[in-house]
């Protein structure tokens, strides 16, 4: 009964509805406790002023970066770590080149896969910074707290991940998932 | 609140946590549900907006966090990029099945192309800011 509790929690797939639950309860959380917004892309602000200190850009000069090891930086190197918990525990440690799904349904030599990866993330660095959060900040955080704004935001981040997604299978689809 | 650093990063770790164990970081799941096979993302999303906005009605009866002060609710506009930016946002979600967030899960998982994500992400966050700067310049 016991390694069967452990089992459900650490090794197999968490039921849709308790990872929804507990992801939704993260936003209240951070509010009762830190008083701060679920949020994670603008921390990558922080990293890239810790990567490169000389920037001169303003806006990662500004007041939002004036301490760039705060609260966001420990919380994205925290997520970093809940995702290495996670496959530590369930024997799943090791580096993992072929990155398991995405190459098991699309088509793609791995240097193609890897320069696509970086545009689909500069994309998403640019995107999120635009329109003023990512999945967490907006769809999580902002829908829930009633923001017109956000559920506009929303619809639209999925609206062009179906239409990239649709190019991505016309062009390198593999098996379906 | 003393060492508030350290709760945060606890507070990650779950976040990382849960998004990996549901499978929010994999990227069968987000392309099936982009390619409307498989609802398991939206399922997940839809809960945890339900539960989120159930808990902040709650927290905000009494409007006070942890320390007493009033909560701090983080407002979010639009302006006249921001359709662009969304657009650009889903384009790439749906060519890396990851948004910032599940990035660093799968850094942390050691998915070796998650890395190329994280660097593109960064970079991308760099030309906000130098776009920002050239359009001031005009």
């Amino acid at each position: 009964m016991h390694d069967r509790f452990l089992a459900a929690i650490f090794v197999s797939r968490w039921q849709w509805w308790a990872g929804g639950i507990s992801l939704g309860l993260t936003v209240p959380a951070m509010y009762y406790f830190f008083n701060t917004p679920l949020g994670i892309s603008t921390g990558y602000g922080n990293l890239v002023r810790i990567l490169c200190p000389r920037v001169k850009s303003s806006w990662l000069n500004s007041d939002t970066f004036r301490d760039v090891w705060n609260w966001r930086l420990f919380f994205m190197a925290g997520v970093l770590a809940g995702g290495f918990l996670s496959s530590f525990m369930s024997g799943r440690t090791g580096v993992l080149v072929s990155m398991e799904s995405f190459t098991g349904f699309i088509r793609m030599p791995f240097p193609v896969a890897c320069l696509h990866m970086f545009s689909g993330g500069l994309l998403l660095g640019l995107g999120s910074r635009i329109s003023g959060g990512c999945t967490s900040g907006h769809s999580i955080h902002g829908i829930s707290n009633l923001h017109p704004s956000s559920m506009f935001i929303t619809a639209v981040f999925v609206l062009f991940g179906v239409i990239s997604s649709a190019f991505l299978r016309l062009f390198y689809g593999g098996p379906l998932p | 609140m003393r060492h508030r650093n350290l709760f945060l990063f606890v507070a990650g770790i779950f976040f990382g946590f849960v998004l990996s164990r549901s499978g929010a970081s994999d990227f069968r799941l987000i392309h099936a549900f982009f390619t409307g096979r498989d609802f398991t993302v939206a399922g997940i999303m839809a809960i945890a907006i339900a539960t989120a906005c159930l808990g902040m009605r709650l927290l905000k009866i009494k409007n006070i966090s942890l320390s007493g002060e009033p909560l701090r609710i983080d407002k979010k506009g639009l302006h006249r990029f921001s359709l662009a930016g969304a657009a650009l946002f889903g384009l790439g979600w749906g060519m890396t099945g990851s948004c910032p967030g599940t990035i660093l899960v799968q850094v942390g998982e050691g998915k070796v192309l998650a890395l190329f994500t994280l660097s593109g992400l960064a970079f991308g966050t760099w030309l906000y800011s130098f776009l920002l700067d050239v359009k001031k310049k005009k």
